[in-house]
């Protein structure tokens, strides 16, 4: 059923109330890695990416039903995991009292203290690099570079102009780069 | 999803460090199974917070418009089959014996001493009203377990701390008194004054004293000169009227 039902077909079997379960599971079990490192490349934390992933779930499980096709499922889902990300890390920082600027140096102590960090490799520094982004450039940078999602339908998903996710992204790329060569 | 090699391309026309082989390898790690059991754990999540919210599908089925409340089998049943499945039994133990003796330790504690052990008293039904029903209620024999009461001395416990109570204030008050004796003292109390304290002390009380610090005891150490010294304007007679008393010792010191 996973591989052989297209989200068309998933979200049909969703509306039976027979196959309701079956369907969702099986769009869990189709979006769930993709997500999971959209949210874990925000979040940096595994047991925070796990909660988040939960809950957009969740939201999906009750705000599918009234999906209306006329965008793309993957979309809508990022759409959805976006939000939750850019929610937990407000709160976050509404919970700790810090800045923004102290959220981030707090997301990059985290990189930091993982057990395979190794600051002489370039996918470390890179990481690092992208917490030093503004919350936009990083989703833009993050879902252009790691998921190779066109513009249109990042355009969907941010509802941002696609002339205006372009320049993000250049300054986002430069950023990184400079960071990289800096550090 | 867009061609790679188009993104590949605009990215080294941005940032060519990016686009070398192995920068977009992702290093964070995940455990082990974490995407296998992860739908299990999901539904189980939706079943728990959707649990109670009666669905469409059973209210239909039942043909009733208000919902029910479940029986708790009908609960568990729809939060977790597993467990519905699971047989209720207890897997803790008591020790043997436990709930027999239990049978006389909750009358002990609750019957008076005032109870004469050699009267046969009636069976007392004992209930407890709202907790439990008429037939729950509870049969206390305190004719057969009156023997085996021991009566309760409540004072003797307050007794023994009364008399604890005294003692210590006893033994405070003693040690008290007797520090107090050593400070009222006055000479040890001197010990404790500074000489520089005794001597604005004096010097407010118009005293004059000069406090002596290169040595403990004063004394005066005069020659045979200073005395001649001292007395050479003094005559005989003035003398003699000073001390009138000394026949013998009278002489001239000039």
């Amino acid at each position: 059923m996973a591989e052989l039902t297209t989200d068309t077909e998933l979200l049909a079997l969703f509306r039976e109330p027979a196959t309701k379960e079956k369907a969702f599971t099986v769009i869990v079990k189709k979006y769930q890695e993709r997500l999971y490192w959209h949210i874990r490349r925000m979040l940096v934390d595994h047991d925070d990416s796990n909660d988040v992933l939960q809950n957009v779930f969740i939201r999906v499980w009750n705000a599918l039903g009234g999906f209306r096709e006329d965008a793309q499922l993957y979309t809508w889902l990022y759409r959805i995991a976006t939000n939750e990300c850019l929610t937990f890390i407000e709160q976050q920082k509404k919970k700790a009292a810090v800045s923004l600027n102290e959220m981030e140096s707090g997301l990059s102590n985290k990189i930091r203290a993982d057990k395979d960090f190794n600051s002489n490799k370039l996918e470390w520094k890179l990481q690092l690099a992208i917490q030093q982004l503004p919350e936009k450039q990083r989703v833009v940078f993050m879902l252009r570079y790691y998921d190779e999602m066109p513009y249109e339908e990042m355009s969907r998903v941010l509802e941002t102009s696609a002339g205006a996710l372009k320049a993000s992204y250049h300054h986002a790329a430069k950023k990184i780069e400079d960071f990289i060569l800096n550090h | 999803m867009e061609n790679s090699n188009e993104i590949l391309t605009e990215l080294q026309e941005i940032a060519p460090i990016l686009s070398m082989d192995g920068v977009s390898r992702i290093p964070y790690t995940i455990p082990s199974g974490y995407f296998e059991d992860f739908s299990a754990i999901l539904m189980s999540r939706i079943h728990l917070e959707t649990a109670g919210i009666p669905d469409p599908v059973i209210a239909g089925m039942l043909n009733r418009n208000e919902p029910t409340e479940l029986s708790p089998l009908e609960e568990i049943s729809g939060i977790s089959p597993l467990l519905a499945g699971i047989q209720k039994k207890n897997p803790y133990q008591v020790p043997a014996g436990y709930f027999e003796a239990l049978k006389t330790k909750i009358p002990s504690s609750a019957v008076s001493s005032s109870i004469d052990a050699s009267e046969n008293i009636p069976s007392k039904r004992v209930a407890l009203d709202s907790r439990l029903s008429a037939s729950d209620s509870i049969h206390i024999q305190q004719g057969s377990i009156a023997s085996q009461v021991k009566p309760v001395f409540f004072l003797s416990r307050a007794m023994k701390y009364a008399v604890a109570a005294c003692l210590v204030g006893l033994l405070g008050i003693t040690i008290y008194n007797m520090n107090n004796r050593y400070v009222t003292d006055p000479i040890s109390g001197l010990t404790t004054v500074s000489e520089q304290d005794m001597a604005n002390f004096l010097d407010a009380g118009d005293f004059h004293w000069t406090p002596v610090t290169t040595s403990e005891t004063a004394s005066v150490d005069f020659s045979d000169n200073d005395i001649h010294a001292l007395f050479s304007n003094v005559s005989d007679a003035e003398l003699e009227q000073y001390h009138p008393v000394l026949p013998a010792e009278k002489g001239s010191v000039n």
